[in-house]
């Protein structure tokens, strides 16, 4: 399956919040949506499933305008929040039935993912008397438990402990590979990167980056190199004016050329001493702040 | 439609569960089976009390102008004053006042002449109608007196003075009297259910977007089925609890309907004819629906539980006037005036107008017919309008927008 978002205009009044939006996203692949507070990544996800429609261009299911009917979406919102006051299992079988469930198969999917997710013991107990953490985990449930082809997580790390973490972490692999489409949406780059087959960022309502994140990386320009060494100063007064100390203490020297790599390598290998020297492949985080920054987008404008 | 079944289900849950719910409910049904039983309880206690109550009663002194007429006086005045044991006297005034003082008595009319007389008393209340009594004995002892004077025996001035008169009515239109009562209490009924339950769609669905469970409800049904199942559930909580209430109020009267037939009011109240009861059905729920729709349209809007008070300030404001209007046209006994009448086809006055007038008034069938398809098509729109508020409201936090900005969103979407 593939879904897909093509040419998608939305405005909220006088304020244009998406323009021109497309990307595709491939069942069995995990798609990341980044981009800064406001860049239109809820009202993408938001029109995605069917809360209000857009101005303009649609959303395509194989080619076809999606159904609603047939396809179903789970959502696991950024604002998370349930019934505080009302018992668990109660609000997870209503919630399941809203999406098309029979009573019978709500209940017997709740209770799968409740013992999935190791909450059983809390299931007749109320919302407000669990930790975030383990709350967090119950609204998962509301976004997996009716069996969506088309699941969104907003955040899914955010207040998870590290067990925790690697146990959504496992339930989402398997989605994945059950070949469901699965669309992240997260600041947390190391997830994405860890999670995510491709990309698409989002600056001001635009997709300013979008594709494989191994091309992406592939295909950034490899004139910088990174070195890593004991005796940093002696580097750094004689590349005075191309080199700079990253956060973790490495030089990184930008080459005004590509073609230069080789041989300042070879330079600085004959001259320094120096433990490390490599040509500097961007993290996401780095890529992100790159496309999605300020600079960015007034650069763009 | 299986959307809309589901929400209805789970909010109906949220009523029928609601300890608060239950607790009122059940409250008012005890505090109406008191009222209820109360004359038959009363009855029980007075049966076994009244001898001591006999021997209780305050003592009054009278003190005739003149020992001949001390038993007359006496006479009359034990029939006047029933509640008091009254005892002729003849001690000087000085006496008297002691005794009052004292406590052996609590007051004394120490008549002085044909048409005067002094009262005592320890304390006088607010509502010491003793001497207006005393004023008519006196009145009747002089009329009597004239009248004996003049040549007639004591049996004929008697007579003279104790004829009654007996008259018939016969009612050709509505009995305003009769009806007063049930439908001033329909009416308060009316109000009191759509402000409460009212607030409470408006509360249920602030809550729901305060805690943020919005979010996913909103990606997982239709607007139109949520606001419909919400306002649908609360009108049926509400027709339960009125019934529990009224229901319970009459099978009490009927159980005890033997103690209750000397107060017209009561008794009247539940005289209620079915066919108004119909009526009563039928605007109830409309009007209802159409509040509650409004409610729960200024609740998406709100993003904090704080303020729903001040949202919901001007749907209750034109509540409140609606009911003024309706109260005063009602204790007036005028119902059919122009205003009124106006009021009767304008879907958020005519719940309670319309009602009134059927009530107390005299209306033609097409007329309430017409009131009721206006009101009818007004709570459809007022409902589908709601339910785009609600999908534009649910989504925007922060501060409370300007209605005017709510509706053009709701127009563009």
């Amino acid at each position: 399956m593939v879904l897909e978002m093509e040419n998608i205009e939305k405005s909220f009044g006088d304020k244009q919040v998406l323009s021109g939006v497309s990307f595709k996203v491939y069942g069995g692949k995990a798609f990341g949506l980044l981009g800064r507070n406001g860049a239109g990544k809820t009202t993408s996800i938001r029109i995605l499933m069917d809360v209000f429609p857009a101005n303009s261009g649609r959303v395509l299911i194989d080619g076809e305008p999606i159904d609603y009917g047939k396809i179903k979406t789970g959502y696991l919102p950024e604002e998370r929040g349930l019934y505080p006051k009302k018992i668990i299992i109660d609000q997870l079988v209503y919630f399941a039935e809203l999406k098309g469930m029979n009573r019978r198969d709500a209940v017997k999917a709740v209770d799968y993912w409740l013992d999935a997710l190791q909450m059983t013991e809390y299931r007749n107990k109320r919302l407000d008397t669990l930790s975030k953490g383990n709350q967090q985990k119950i609204q998962l449930i509301t976004a997996l438990a009716h069996n969506p082809d088309i699941i969104i997580l907003d955040e899914p790390f955010s207040g998870l402990d590290p067990v925790n973490a690697m146990l959504l972490k496992e339930v989402v692999k398997r989605q994945i590979s059950d070949g469901k489409i699965v669309l992240f949406s997260s600041h947390q780059m190391n997830y994405i990167e860890e999670f995510c087959d491709s990309i698409a960022i989002l600056n001001g309502g635009r997709v300013v980056l979008c594709g494989e994140l191994h091309d992406i990386k592939r295909n950034y320009v490899r004139d910088r190199l990174v070195v890593r060494t004991a005796f940093p100063d002696r580097i750094k007064n004689d590349l005075n004016d191309i080199c700079r100390t990253a956060e973790n203490g490495d030089i990184i020297i930008k080459l005004s050329d590509a073609g230069e790599k080789q041989q300042m390598m070879k330079r600085i290998v004959e001259n320094y001493d120096i433990d490390e020297i490599k040509v500097f492949e961007p993290s996401l985080n780095d890529i992100f702040v790159e496309y999605a920054g300020d600079e960015a987008r007034e650069g763009k404008k | 439609m299986k959307q809309f079944a589901r929400i209805f289900n789970f909010e109906i849950k949220y009523y029928f569960k609601n300890k608060i719910f239950i607790g009122v409910t059940v409250f008012l049904v005890l505090l109406i089976a008191a009222v209820m039983f109360f004359p038959r309880i009363s009855e029980m206690f007075k049966n076994g009390d009244t001898q001591s109550e006999q021997a209780e009663r305050p003592v009054m002194l009278v003190k005739a102008q003149d020992s001949d007429s001390s038993d007359f006086s006496e006479q009359e005045f034990a029939a006047a004053f029933g509640g008091y044991e009254v005892k002729a006297t003849n001690e000087d005034t000085e006496t008297i006042k002691d005794k009052i003082a004292s406590g052996q008595a609590e007051c004394a009319f120490v008549i002085t002449g044909e048409t005067t007389y002094t009262y005592y008393a320890d304390n006088i209340s607010m509502y010491d109608t003793n001497t207006a009594v005393a004023d008519e004995v006196l009145q009747n002892i002089y009329r009597i007196n004239a009248m004996v004077q003049g040549g007639m025996t004591p049996e004929q001035a008697q007579s003279v003075m104790s004829v009654g008169i007996e008259g018939s009515v016969v009612n050709l239109g509505t009995d305003q009297m009769k009806n007063f009562f049930y439908t001033y209490i329909m009416i308060f009924a009316l109000y009191m259910v759509i402000l409460l339950y009212g607030q409470m769609v408006a509360t249920n669905v602030a809550t729901e977007k305060s805690s943020r469970a919005m979010e996913v409800l909103i990606t997982s049904a239709k607007p139109v089925s949520m606001m419909f199942g919400k306002v649908l559930a609360s009108c049926l909580a509400g027709l339960v609890q009125l019934t529990a209430v009224f229901g319970s109020a009459l099978l009490f009267f009927s159980l005890n309907r033997s103690y209750w037939e000397g107060n017209q009011i009561i008794a009247s109240i539940f005289d209620m004819p079915a066919t108004l009861f119909v009526y009563m059905l039928i605007f109830f729920i409309l009007g209802f629906l159409i509040y509650a729709f409004m409610f729960g349209a200024v609740g998406s809007t709100a993003s904090k539980l704080e303020d729903i008070n001040t949202s919901v300030m001007p749907i209750t404001m034109l509540f409140v006037v609606a009911f003024i209007v309706v109260m005063y046209s009602l204790s007036s006994g005028s119902v059919d005036t122009t205003l009124m009448k106006i009021c009767s086809y304008i879907p958020f006055t005519s719940p309670m107008a319309m009602f009134t007038r059927i009530a107390m008034g005299t209306v033609a069938w097409y007329e309430i017919l017409i009131s009721v398809a206006v009101l009818g098509a007004g709570a459809a729109v007022i409902g589908v309008i709601s339910a785009k508020i609600y999908r534009v409201g649910v989504l925007l936090y922060g501060t409370t927008p300007k209605i005017s900005s709510i509706l053009k969103a709701v127009w563009k979407a």
